[in-house]
């Protein structure tokens, strides 16, 4: 499409800046009579003035970002403000003297150029001109807006049209794009991408792993409560049956003392002979025994009367802790040449 | 028409359009310096193959441009040779060939060089879009509308507009580049970026312009599948008007980048 096609025949734009500085020059000199004319004796000293200098190039940076800024006001083809603008830089132009003015004076000549271009473009109709705006407001009609009764509120958006959009405005103007598109319709599979094989598989192992697990869970859980049952009762039993140990080795001689470690020890497993100090503790620690040192100062232990018990209670309780290694069993085996258990270990024992 | 640009193959015609050295083609692993094959090279490749493997390639050439074609984004000729092609490219031209003749016959399409320093090619419909409403509803895409009104506009305008123009025009229409919109999301990306890769717009800096403006062209592919005496249609209905009463735009419709579309579907 053609740019430059401007049918109107206007001046100002139109004319690049050469022209128009000569144009605007044979103007001025009939119009100006002595505005800026200076004599030659001025010459020297202007030239190199830097504050003169300095002036003037501000005065084109002025002028430059003016045509910047205000750049839709120049457009309008109802004024001239570019032509004022030229006007102005040839009337700087005179003063020019030094390249950097001379470079400021071309980057204005530049930006008015394209300035100029475009207000030519416009010119461009010949028959009817097109305004976006209108077209703007004419598709919001198109599109369905709901324009609301209320004339005020269309002077409060600044001349938009205050209303509602439907939801599918730009589907209706899709849609009336279509017939004036030869687009390609978008190819897409009908069935989506497809692979057979892979997904049966992967749900029957998992399910099948899922089974197991879920058996697996429900076991632990009785387990364990046996277990912890089976614990506290097997240590209550165990007590109350070495009890029975000491007492009936008590009576059957209640006036010969029963060695301690004679009672304890069981030749046999170092395990148990642990675990039969550990429980012999529970019966000092609740009365039920208790324990002396005969005459050769070795420990012998006792059951103790029911009737005894409060009178020995709270006074002459003595702490003492126990403890035995492998070897210190060994030796006392041989010392004491234990041959056998006194405690007779449970059948049913569990690990 | 969209076979100007290619390589003719007329059997017996001994001269490629593009000087190729034999040797060059055949052992060049580079493909970024593609070079299109002689005529002669195209029949000895052709010798060494079976039918069914022409075929085999031609297929998966027209799947390449019919996925490709989902987003509208253009095929280089250089990434078809590199992923699809591969060691068929001694036949290239000749897979082309069968390939636009497969879409022209089966699907109605025409496969377009829109670019030919760069040799990009589209997919357009060989048929005019039905008059009256379409036979299937097939869901519309919005921003086909908003393609529509900023081709329009530039349209309308002589064929070049100054970005400013058309985010103005857009905001009055709700839309508003610095904001997301509901529809559209990040409209300055689909206009600037989307629009642009798709071929449908060409943004263009304008030099000299300080901040840095750009203006709004038609695109190569809108040159090809947008309707301008269509689009005129439109505002006639639009803005109640003959259509003729706007004069260039009318004379611009109907000139000869404008005789493509007025050609009917031809059977």
């Amino acid at each position: 499409m053609k740019r430059a096609k401007g049918g109107g025949d206007e001046d100002g734009p139109r004319q690049n800046g050469a022209a128009g500085r000569r144009k605007g020059e044979q103007q001025k000199s009939d119009a100006d009579d002595g505005d800026c004319d200076f004599g030659a004796g001025d010459l020297q000293e202007d030239d190199n003035d830097p504050g003169l200098r300095r002036e003037i190039r501000s005065k084109y940076r002025d002028l430059i970002n003016s045509v910047q800024q205000n750049r839709e006001d120049m457009l309008r083809p109802s004024n001239n403000k570019l032509t004022e603008v030229l006007e102005e830089a040839n009337k700087l132009f005179k003063d020019v003297r030094q390249a950097r003015e001379a470079a400021l004076d071309a980057q204005l000549l530049v930006v008015a150029t394209d300035l100029g271009k475009e207000k030519a473009s416009q010119l461009f109709a010949e028959g009817t001109a097109f305004d976006p705006t209108a077209f703007a407001e004419h598709l919001l009609s198109f599109m369905g807006l709901n324009r609301l009764e209320d004339g005020e509120d269309e002077q409060q958006n600044g001349g938009a049209v205050d209303g509602y959009l439907p939801q599918d405005a730009w589907h209706r103007v899709a849609r009336r794009a279509q017939c004036c598109v030869r687009a390609a319709p978008s190819f897409h599979y009908m069935m989506g991408s497809f692979h057979a094989e892979p997904p049966p598989p992967k749900q029957r192992t998992e399910r099948q792993r899922k089974a197991p697990g879920k058996e697996a869970k429900r076991i632990m859980p009785t387990q364990l409560k046996r277990m912890e049952g089976s614990h506290q009762e097997a240590t209550e039993k165990e007590v109350e049956r070495i009890l029975g140990y000491l007492k009936s080795y008590y009576q059957d001689d209640p006036t010969s003392p029963i060695s301690y470690y004679e009672f304890v020890i069981d030749p046999n497993s170092f395990s148990r002979t642990v675990e039969n100090i550990f429980h012999t503790s529970f019966l000092i620690r609740d009365g039920l025994a208790r324990m002396h040192m005969d005459n050769a100062k070795l420990p012998c232990i006792a059951p103790v009367e029911e009737g005894e018990v409060e009178a020995g209670g709270s006074l002459s309780r003595k702490q003492c802790i126990v403890s035995i290694s492998p070897k210190i069993w060994k030796e006392l085996i041989e010392a004491f040449d234990i041959k056998d258990t006194m405690i007779q270990p449970l059948n049913t024992h569990n690990e | 028409m969209s076979q100007r640009k290619r390589l003719s193959n007329t059997p017996g015609s001994s001269q490629g359009k593009r000087p190729s050295s034999s040797s060059v083609a055949q052992e060049e692993h580079d493909d970024t310096a593609f070079t299109q094959p002689s005529t002669s090279q195209v029949q000895r490749g052709m010798e060494k193959l079976t039918p069914a493997q022409v075929d085999q390639k031609t297929a998966e050439v027209v799947q390449y441009f019919l996925v490709k074609d989902q987003k509208k984004i253009p095929v280089r000729r250089a990434e078809l040779v590199k992923h699809v092609v591969k060691e068929y490219r001694t036949i290239y031209p000749e897979i082309m060939k069968r390939a636009a003749r497969t879409f022209d016959q089966v699907f109605g399409l025409k496969m377009i060089e829109i670019d030919a320093k760069n040799h990009m090619y589209i997919l357009i419909n060989k048929l005019e879009p039905a008059e009256g409403p379409p036979a299937t509803r097939s869901p519309t895409n919005p921003k086909m509308g908003l393609l529509f009104v900023i081709l329009s506009v530039v349209f309308m305008k002589g064929g070049v507009v100054r970005e400013n123009l058309i985010w103005s025009t857009l905001k009055k229409l709700r839309v508003d580049p610095g904001e997301k919109h509901e529809e559209f999301g990040d409209v300055k990306r689909v206009v600037t970026d989307e629009f642009v890769r798709q071929r449908y717009l060409e943004y263009v800096r304008i030099p000299h312009t300080e901040p840095v403006e750009h203006e709004f062209r038609w695109g190569q592919r809108a040159d090809v599948e947008v309707s301008k005496t269509k689009i005129l249609e439109f505002m006639g209905q639009l803005h109640e008007q003959d259509p003729q009463t706007w004069t260039q735009q009318h004379r611009e419709a109907h000139s000869a980048s404008g005789s493509s579309q007025a050609s009917s579907s031809q059977r």
